[in-house]
């Protein structure tokens, strides 16, 4: 039960984290990451990187979808943009930045880059909006992979066949073990969805919850709809190029059809799944979505007995999946994962009276 | 000039199709209000009913002979000393296919007009009156659905199907230049041009054509005056598939059948946007245009540079006209 929630001053109620429970919710969890990158098999630390880099990248979504109301379907080619922009980087960079303060110079001129480019993108935001600016994303992201695939620019990027990544180095340590990853990419998500946390509370968050809500009577309550469409879309462009650098860093190679429609759909389920405009939305979404392909693997193998001739079923069957997942979430449980326990806690606040 | 004409030529004729692939959005998007992103996964199940039809069936034991390849007395004695690779020789290759081609796309029809209506009822009708977001993310959860259906149901990779037309090839002048084209291209764009030109007189003139009309202008209104909205949702989704059907069966003559046909839907959702969704001149007109463009892209910069031009353009229009070179522009009340 949530009680003696009484502030007292305006800077106590405006606090990130305004009562106890979410601040040992969020304690708890850093102690419960630690044991984890600790004690996890390996396996479980790989599919808890392919989380914590798909979570970065959700959360810059639900900063554009979520909270500003712009339908993206094109935010894998930001993923794209980050990860090459690192790649790069860091390839024409060796030898004059010294190792150890790679990932101190490249991360940074990725974000960077990656947010400008969203701003590019997002100047169609202005004029248009709902369906005409998720198919405006969708081209994007089309024309985004078709360049980065062109022999043109293959010895830079690879092209076709990809590029092989670097290892991340913090200042001489070099991260290239997946538990070592685990760490950076476990701490890097978790300050970036406390950022985006900390971002809704501020006025740039409540003109973004403005626009969402009715962009143009926010225009004439005196929110400028130029300035802060382009902001949410070069802050959430930018949270994907963490990501897309975080991706760089964790696999060794690259490859530019990683990055197309199919990334963009995934970053926009987990974030219906997991309940847009709130901050838990993308971290229950993401665990959806990464565990329900192994689960199916897992279940296909312990009821075909793992032979070979049913394997080519497998991949068909999480695809389906992963849309009726999407389509069920949609027609029953619009808010998501996130109102479900919002229920849970609810009824939890209120023991034992009503439950409602 | 020779080359140009050739190219823009092959541009009006792949802007055909375009325009009857878009013909199945633009009636769902009038009649409902929904933006259909998976029709390309059900222009992807036509062209695979077609293969289906028209190719795994004949092919079956129990299957008739005839179904296969007729060959008639009349046929096997005009074929006899006739020289490889003749016009004729091609006209009566494609007369011995003339009844796979019936049942494949009859088959298909059908088959397609059943999957769109079950889309309709189960995921569209619950959705009456949601937002555009719920909308559109539905049919993009749809894309899934369909495309792992499709791997699951068919095995075949990649495959060849029999061409609609005799695929003789033709030559004649124009402008003092030889132009080189198939028939089976040919006739292809004439079936395209005749169906979008039926369903735009049909929406104009007939009974069924006006309700989706009614029903696009107002649909409490048209409830009111007595046409029955849900029969309207459903007729215009069996008019998408149908249509998919057909441009699914040309498009797996012209590319093969792939699983990747299903792409073909969101250039064609681009060259909607680009017309302006709700009006079928506009959209026939940017098919056109993005055909010829992307005719004169292939002949200038290589085929790969083709594929992107529908996008391209669509950024380029909206950013120009944001609802598209003919589409009505929405008002909005606070």
């Amino acid at each position: 039960m949530i009680n003696g929630n009484l502030k007292a001053t305006y800077a106590a109620d405006e606090r990130v984290l305004n009562n106890s429970y979410k601040q040992a919710f969020v304690y708890g969890t850093m102690l419960a990451l630690a044991f984890f990158a600790a004690f996890a098999n390996e396996y479980m630390i790989l599919i808890a990187c392919k989380m914590g880099i798909l979570l970065i990248a959700v959360v810059g979504v639900n900063i554009l979808t979520g909270y500003t109301g712009l339908v993206s379907l094109g935010h894998g080619a930001f993923v794209a943009l980050g990860a090459y922009t690192v790649t790069m980087l860091d390839n024409g960079l060796t030898g004059i930045i010294p190792n150890q303060f790679m990932f101190f110079v490249v991360v940074p001129i990725a974000i960077a880059v990656t947010a400008l480019i969203g701003v590019l993108v997002g100047l169609p935001s202005l004029r248009v909006k709902g369906l005409y600016l998720a198919v405006a994303t969708l081209a994007a992201n089309f024309i985004v992979i078709f360049l980065i695939e062109q022999d043109a620019f293959a010895p830079w990027t690879g092209g076709v066949v990809g590029i092989d990544t670097p290892d991340a180095n913090l200042l001489g340590w070099v991260l290239d073990t997946n538990r070592e990853m685990f760490i950076l990419i476990s701490v890097v998500a978790f300050t970036s969805l406390l950022a985006a946390q900390n971002l809704i509370r501020t006025r740039v968050g409540r003109a973004f919850i403005a626009i969402r809500d009715r962009d143009y009577s926010a225009e004439i309550l005196g929110i400028s709809l130029l300035r802060y469409k382009l902001t949410s879309f070069a802050l959430s462009a930018a949270y994907c190029g963490l990501a897309g650098a975080m991706f760089a860093f964790f696999y060794s190679r690259i490859l530019p059809e990683q990055f197309e429609l199919d990334l963009s759909l995934e970053l926009v389920a987990a974030l219906i799944v997991g309940g847009m405009g709130r901050t838990m939305g993308p971290v229950f979404g993401v665990m959806v979505i990464v565990m329900m392909p192994e689960v199916i693997k897992v279940f296909a193998a312990y009821f075909t007995g793992g032979d070979a001739a049913s394997a080519r079923y497998i991949s068909p069957l999480q695809e389906i999946a992963f849309g009726l997942l999407l389509v069920f979430f949609l027609l029953k449980e619009p808010l998501g994962i996130n109102h479900i326990t919002d229920r849970i806690l609810r009824a939890a606040n209120r023991w034992p009276f009503a439950r409602g | 000039m020779g080359q140009l004409t050739q190219f823009a030529i092959n541009g009006l004729m792949s802007g055909a199709i375009y325009a009857l692939i878009a013909v199945g959005i633009v009636s769902v998007y009038k009649a409902t209000k929904v933006v259909n992103f998976a029709h390309g996964y059900l222009i992807m199940f036509g062209a695979y009913f077609y293969y289906t039809f028209a190719v795994i069936i004949p092919g079956q034991e129990w299957a008739p002979s005839w179904l296969a390849s007729w060959e008639p007395v009349w046929l096997v004695e005009m074929k006899e000393g006739l020289p490889m690779f003749s016009p004729m020789g091609a006209v009566l290759d494609w007369v011995q296919n003339v009844p796979r081609i019936i049942f494949g796309i009859i088959g298909a029809l059908i088959a397609n007009a059943i999957v769109g209506r079950i889309i309709e009822r189960t995921l569209m009708r619950p959705l009456m009156g949601q937002s555009i977001f719920a909308m559109i993310m539905v049919t993009v959860g749809l894309i899934s659905i369909m495309s792992g259906a499709a791997s699951i149901i068919w095995t075949a990779d990649a495959d060849f199907v029999p061409h609609i037309a005799p695929n003789a090839p033709v030559r004649f002048e124009l402008f003092g230049s030889t132009i080189f084209l198939f028939g089976a291209d040919l006739v292809n764009m004439l079936i395209a041009l005749i169906i979008f030109g039926g369903i735009v007189l049909m929406v104009r003139y007939t009974k069924s054509g006006v309700a989706i009309r009614a029903t696009a202008e107002d649909q409490s209104t048209a409830y009111s005056m007595g046409i029955s909205v849900p029969k309207v949702f459903s007729r215009a989704w069996v008019l998408a598939s149908t249509t998919g059907a057909i441009a699914g069966a040309i498009l797996a003559t012209r590319n093969g059948i792939s699983p990747s046909l299903g792409l073909f839907g969101f250039s064609v959702l681009a060259i909607v946007l680009m017309g302006g969704l709700d009006s079928y001149i506009g959209v026939f007109l940017a098919a056109m245009a993005v055909g010829v463009m992307e005719a004169m892209t292939q002949w200038q910069l290589g085929g790969d540079w083709a594929e992107i031009v529908p996008y391209v353009a669509v950024l380029a229009v909206l950013l120009i006209r944001p609802h598209g070179l003919f589409g009505s522009k929405e008002v909005e009340r606070i």
